[in-house]
């Protein structure tokens, strides 16, 4: 249902104001709703929003920024669309290596020995990876279970920020645990130098909860670090850092929680 | 004659030269840069009120643009639009980080104090047509609500803390930046449709 309080929030979010309390909230519960009103007013009101822009006085820019813009962008190797698929023209050498090993291995039989060993041996290296992840999984789920059950658990929704407008998330956390699961979404992919990292604020304090990636889709499931030393979680927020985090957070902050 | 210079074939539209970025078109880059980067800079320096900062903002805005050309939407805005809200997000994260240090000065850092006089800028006819509009739509505004929008566009303060600064009530804040919003929407509108439509 569309009202009134509904387009001073989206108006709010459009403007680019942080919204803190109540008003971080109610606009989740907005964003949750199918409201095609409000999903189609959005975007208008952050076009409008943008024309604030052309208040600002233009400046030019130094000569070595154009250039420096330019050869990071010529360096930038990165595919924006998907590779066209290469199956024409494997098909023949396929065969012809194929053809080739098998005489090989006709010829010389220690070889094709040697070869089956080697697959053997990769083989079981697969499977050993693929039991240890199972195993991983198992206690993933379990322990996110466990948080979920948690007679203290809270639910906390994260809302998009800065760079990341779209993204959302909640965090389940557990006080007497002194762990959170957070569950993600529409967070953009980072580059391989780069990883979200969560954060707990814990006497107004933002402590490291642990780094994480997403899927291609920007979704995660992920369970926080054991941060036995807080005593309660205040607060939380995540930020782009180098991979591996860092021990205070440097990078843009692009989910944030409602203080409670 | 038919030999005449032909605008349309010769400058591409904003979205047709971040069509060509989703193709890794570098061309196509350097010239959205020549429309753009003095507008975007000029926000860019608004917001932080330092040139080099203001720089690596605009450097990153068009790394973004190039990295993630497909994600842009003709039907949701312009180009222009979709790189000021970019750099805008950007160059308040920066101040941010940086707002305890400001805060602990006394009466802060006003960014608007050195600006200087607009820079003397080549720009296409559309991009001028629609900074006229904008300008026009934010000129009609009353001071108030142009004020309280400013204040968060800029200065990217929560609600509070405009209310905090102009003194006025949490509740009439709200009101002035929805009134404010909804009328240059109104005014936007025909762009917006043109844009979504073309």
């Amino acid at each position: 249902m569309h009202s009134e309080q509904h387009e001073e929030l989206l108006s709010l979010a459009a403007v680019g104001v942080r919204l803190v309390g109540e008003d971080s909230l109610e606009y989740e519960r907005l964003l949750a709703e199918p409201c095609p009103t409000c999903a189609a007013l959005l975007p208008e009101l952050r076009f409008a929003a943008s024309s604030l822009g052309i208040r600002a006085p233009s400046r030019s820019p130094s000569a070595a920024l154009k250039d420096s813009i330019v050869t990071a962008i010529r360096s930038d190797r990165r595919p924006a669309t998907r590779s066209p698929a290469r199956s024409a023209g494997f098909a023949p050498w396929a065969f012809a290596a194929a053809a080739a090993a098998l005489f090989a291995i006709v010829l010389i039989d220690d070889a094709r020995l040697r070869r089956q060993r080697e697959e053997l041996r990769a083989r079981s290296a697969d499977l050993a990876q693929r039991v240890e992840r199972d195993r991983s999984e198992l206690a993933r789920r379990d322990l996110v279970t466990r948080v979920m059950e948690s007679d203290d658990v809270r639910l906390l929704f994260l809302g998009g920020h800065g760079p990341q407008p779209e993204a959302r998330a909640k965090v389940f956390w557990s006080d007497k645990g002194k762990r959170g699961v957070l569950v993600a979404g529409n967070l953009q992919p980072l580059p391989p130098d780069r990883q979200y990292q969560l954060w707990v604020f814990a006497d107004g304090k933002p402590i490291d909860a642990g780094v994480f990636d997403v899927d291609p889709s920007g979704r995660t499931l992920f369970e926080s670090k054991d941060l036995a030393s807080i005593r309660t979680a205040e607060n939380f927020a995540v930020t782009v850092e180098p991979r591996g985090g860092v021990p205070q957070p440097t990078g843009p902050i692009v989910l944030i929680g409602t203080p409670s | 004659m038919n030999s005449r210079r032909q605008p349309e074939d010769r400058d591409p539209s904003d979205a047709a030269l971040v069509a060509a970025m989703e193709v890794r078109d570098a061309d196509a880059v350097a010239r959205l840069y020549d429309r753009h980067a003095a507008r975007l800079l000029g926000l860019a320096y608004r917001i932080l009120g330092e040139t080099g900062e203001a720089e690596e903002v605009v450097q990153d805005v068009f790394l973004y643009a190039w990295r993630a050309a497909a994600t842009f939407d003709p039907s949701r805005g312009t180009v222009i639009s979709w790189l000021l809200v970019a750099t805008r997000s950007r160059s308040i994260d920066r101040l941010r980080t940086r707002r305890p240090l400001a805060a602990s000065e006394p009466g802060g850092r006003d960014p608007l104090a050195d600006l200087p006089a607009d820079a003397d800028v080549e720009r296409g006819s559309a991009a001028r047509e629609w900074e006229s509009l904008c300008r026009g739509a934010i000129g009609e505004l009353p001071a108030e609500q142009r004020n309280v929008l400013e204040l968060a566009f800029f200065e990217g303060l929560t609600h509070q803390e405009i209310a905090e600064r102009t003194r006025t009530a949490l509740g009439t804040v709200k009101t002035r930046i929805r009134l404010g919003l909804m009328k240059l929407r109104e005014r936007m509108r025909p762009y917006w449709t043109r844009e979504g439509n073309a």
